[in-house]
């Protein structure tokens, strides 16, 4: 193989990595719970902010994902106590109750931090040897990391006890409560599940992109069409989403331009929504 | 005789009363209106317009949101459309002042569009949750990404500038009035709209659009056209910004303003066209004159959408309303004249009916194994079997809701196997449903209404008052016979007891008068004397319409006093037929009953 077919092979690979990097937490969230969490975005946000305000104390990087995981979490638990569980029975109310949330998110880091882009410093910035080319080694991080939460996740999810109840929870949530599963508890750890995985996405993407408060939208959106296009709640269908999602969007841009990329996401997303709305895999 | 007359004139009064009433809030809003440019000036008058104009697309939003409950996500769309194609007329019209004319089509053809759009993916499927909205979403920033792309067309990111006034109108005087006027006139319409019977079917989609699909409401087509009424509203919205703002960019056709509509629904009440401008107004102006003044006015702002989404689902008209009336949808039939309704639709003979061999399976579980049976005639026939025989589900292969696997179901000479729900009810099918099914935020005389309108309601009369007053000899019958119903009639058949709305469903299943009714457990949860009043009443109902029936009943006592014909199920096929007598001596159905069998 040569250097330059592995250089775009590995490109693509990262890009897939941090496409299900950010859409794991939406994937728990929306997935499991079915809540539509427009703020998902914003949580990445935060944990790219977090990576910025660790930077500016002074402190190592590597304190921003505690700081993360802290942060997110907090506000991941008030989030779920007050707005979204009296809200559990109106899809529609969830969807706008947690936009605002976004907008709210938004406007407090604006407030703190200012509209423009930061960017912070790379920690590992060496490019590692592999093959007869190079690669970023923090990009070849961010791929192992993906790799390691997603089978994290599908192994609390299939292995554990608490995954065990989660799946009951879903599946029949008031016999999942006549067997004594306490599910406001549970549902409240796992959107605290889903949002930390967010803010830790962010911790990790912060020194490869342009920080600024808008950036969650992209994100939402990205990895809204990823679980549409993949159907809910497994394993293959998250894989299958990040295929068609990201490989559609890298090739087409690499060949026609950033603009028709995203269009042909967005009709691919379309279509699915339309004709195939329970994603890939299934039956019907 | 007398006493006839002055309940007419005291109705008559009522009626005008009521029309005023649906009037007022465009009423007021002119008032207003008017009085803004002389006690403010015309540049406030100026900058309040464009929030009108954001304000009657809002209502746009609003309407499906509110009346029909599926949430557009991307009015933005049609909000750009409107005014890159208004601005493109409005330009040409500047020196062919005859292409004025074009502005029609530029409001119509988004409008168009979506309905298009909407007639598909609900032929698809009836869902309204949010997958349609990602998908609106998704065209919305299709739209915003070709708006840019497309800079021949557009202008691209700069946008499409020096867009003239329509010929006659000056941009910061008396291109006001017309915005004003336009303004007044969709709050008018809607405002009507709302207490017309097309007004109440909305409601009642939004509150079961299982049971609309049921009484034969070609449901679909009923929100996608209400979906393109709503994008027409964002067109026209868009027409006047182009003309008002003189310059059209990308920004008109993005995401964010199209959340900003819903923002603005949301916190002027979706329910109220009204509310909704109103949202877009006082939310929109003031973010625009504090926004600058206050650093922290945008938490400000998103913390009262939390607000209101948590606590007021009505938004501020809902807390007007509230302290105004308790119930949010207005009784609008109560008081229009009586006149009696046109025939129903329906075939007038009992159509033949033929299970061939019907199976379903659902998940690796069989729930119907080749089930096959007919019914030719009128007279009601029983069907007993233990739970899980397949009863149910029969009936909901029959309309739609369970798809068949295999075999054929014909009705009335014609191959229905997979057909929706509605076209199945055309054919003169009326079901009833075992936990009753009723709108339960309307009254009890609107649910009957609905009923009523079912098969009779055809084209514009869905936009006449007179539908309102629709009476049949029929619901007459039924008021005696449920004369706990004709007690409660502006009461939201919600509030009703478990037996009252299971007198309601009856009725409200009868009323479009089919000839062949499918009554599953209509005497569940009643006491003894009601099951023998039902009974009763389902004998001389079935009688008085000619019709045939299928009754599924556990309670063989009512099962008996019937005296037709049983038919007896068991997983999911046809085990024995007959007199009621017969079958109980026979050792087959004997054995599934004492559970020999399994």
């Amino acid at each position: 193989m040569d250097g330059g077919t592995l250089l775009h092979g590995l490109n693509l690979i990262y890009e897939l990595a941090t496409l299900a990097l950010t859409t794991l937490g939406l994937a728990v969230v929306f997935g499991l719970l079915g809540v539509m969490n427009m703020a998902h975005g914003e949580f990445v946000m935060l944990g790219a902010y977090s990576v910025v305000a660790v930077q500016q104390w002074g402190l190592p990087t590597l304190v921003a994902f505690p700081l993360a995981i802290v942060v997110c979490s907090a506000l991941g638990w008030v989030v779920e106590r007050w707005l979204i569980r009296p809200l559990y029975a109106r899809p529609f109310d969830t969807l706008l109750a947690t936009w605002a949330l976004a907008m709210l998110m938004r406007k407090v880091v604006e407030a703190i931090w200012g509209k423009g882009f930061r960017n912070v410093e790379d920690a590992l910035t060496v490019a590692m040897p592999i093959g007869n080319t190079a690669y970023p080694a923090y990009r070849l991080g961010l791929i192992a990391l993906a790799v390691v939460l997603i089978g994290a996740l599908f192994l609390w999810y299939r292995r554990t006890n608490t995954g065990l109840r989660v799946r009951a929870m879903v599946g029949n949530p008031t016999l999942a409560q006549a067997l004594g599963i306490d599910t406001r508890k549970l549902a409240s750890r796992t959107f605290i599940v889903g949002v930390v995985l967010a803010g830790v996405s962010g911790v990790m993407l912060a020194p490869l992109i342009r920080i600024e408060p808008n950036i969650g939208v992209d994100y939402l959106l990205d990895a809204f069409f990823v679980l549409v296009v993949g159907g809910l709640g497994t394993l293959a269908g998250l894989a299958g989403g990040v295929g068609i999602i990201g490989g559609a969007q890298a090739l087409v841009s690499s060949m026609a331009g950033q603009t028709n990329g995203y269009a042909t996401v967005l009709i691919i997303s379309i279509l699915f929504l339309w004709l195939r709305p329970d994603g890939i895999f299934s039956r019907r | 005789m007398a006493s006839s007359l002055v309940a007419d004139r005291a109705a008559a009064a009522g009626e005008r009363r009521l029309r005023g009433r649906s009037l007022w809030p465009a009423a007021a809003l002119a008032a207003a209106l008017i009085a803004l440019p002389i006690l403010g000036n015309d540049f406030l008058a100026y900058q309040v317009a464009l929030f009108l104009v954001y304000g009657i697309a809002t209502q746009g939003v609003a309407l499906c949101w509110g009346r029909l409950g599926f949430l557009p996500l991307g009015h933005g769309l049609f909000f750009g459309l409107g005014a890159y194609l208004a601005g493109d007329v409005l330009k040409a019209s500047a020196e062919q002042p005859a292409w004025l004319l074009g502005l029609l089509p530029a409001v119509l053809l988004p409008a168009l569009l979506a309905w298009v759009v909407a007639r598909l993916l609900f032929a698809r499927s009836l869902r309204s949750g949010p997958y349609f909205s990602l998908i609106t979403l998704a065209m919305t920033m299709l739209g915003f990404l070709a708006a840019q792309q497309w800079s021949g067309l557009t202008g691209g990111f700069n946008g499409m500038g020096n867009i003239p006034e329509p010929s006659g109108l000056e941009r910061f005087t008396t291109l006001y009035w017309l915005i004003a006027a336009v303004a007044v006139g969709t709050t008018a319409l809607l405002g009507t709209l709302i207490r017309r019977p097309i007004g109440t079917l909305w409601s009642a989609i939004a509150q079961n659009e299982d049971r609309m699909q049921l009484f034969g409401y070609a449901t679909d087509k009923l929100k996608a056209d209400a979906y393109g009424l709503s994008a027409l509203l964002a067109a026209l919205a868009g027409a006047l910004f182009a003309a008002h703002q003189g310059i059209v960019t990308p920004q008109a056709m993005s995401f964010v303003l199209s959340t900003e509509f819903v923002i603005w629904a949301a916190v002027g009440g979706k329910a109220s066209p009204l509310g909704a401008l109103l949202g877009a107004v006082l939310v929109g102006y003031a973010s625009s004159e504090l926004r600058d003044h206050f650093a922290s006015w945008e938490i400000f702002i998103g913390l009262l959408f939390i607000a209101v989404v948590r606590f007021l689902p009505e938004g501020l008209a809902g807390l007007s309303a509230r302290r105004s009336r308790g119930q949010a949808v207005p009784a609008s039939n109560a008081l229009v004249e009586a006149t009696t309704a046109p025939p129903a639709r329906a075939p007038k003979q009992v159509p033949g009916l033929e299970f061939n061999d019907v199976r379903c399976t659902r998940g690796g579980v069989r729930i119907l194994g080749g089930l096959s049976f007919s019914l030719q005639g009128p007279g009601i026939r029983a069907v007993i079997g233990p739970n899980g025989a397949g009863k149910t589900s029969a009936f909901n292969v029959m309309t739609g809701r369970l798809p068949a696997t295999g075999g054929r179901i014909r009705l009335a000479d014609q191959d229905i196997t997979g057909w929706p729900a509605w076209r199945v009810a055309r054919l003169g099918v009326g079901r009833k449903m075992q936990v009753p099914s009723v709108f339960p935020e309307l009254t009890v005389r609107q649910n009957l209404s609905v009923a009523v309108w079912a098969g009779r309601l055809h084209g514009l009369a869905a936009l006449q008052r007179a539908p309102h007053g629709w009476q049949t000899s029929l619901r007459g019958e039924m008021m005696e016979w449920f004369p706990e119903l004709s007690q409660s009639l502006d009461s939201p058949a919600g509030q009703l007891s478990q037996g009252h709305r299971q007198a309601l469903e009856f009725a409200m299943t009868v009323l479009p008068e089919p000839h062949l009714l499918l009554l599953d457990e209509p005497c569940a949860g009643l006491s003894p004397a009601e099951t023998h009043r039902m009974i009763d009443v389902i004998q001389r109902a079935v009688q008085r319409l000619g019709a045939g029936a299928l009754l599924i009943e556990h309670d063989l006592a009512a099962v008996a006093a019937l005296r037709g014909d049983v038919y007896v199920f068991h997983q999911g096929h046809l085990l024995a037929q007959g007199p009621l007598q017969n079958l109980q001596s026979d050792p087959a159905v004997r054995e599934v009953y004492a559970g020999a069998r399994k």
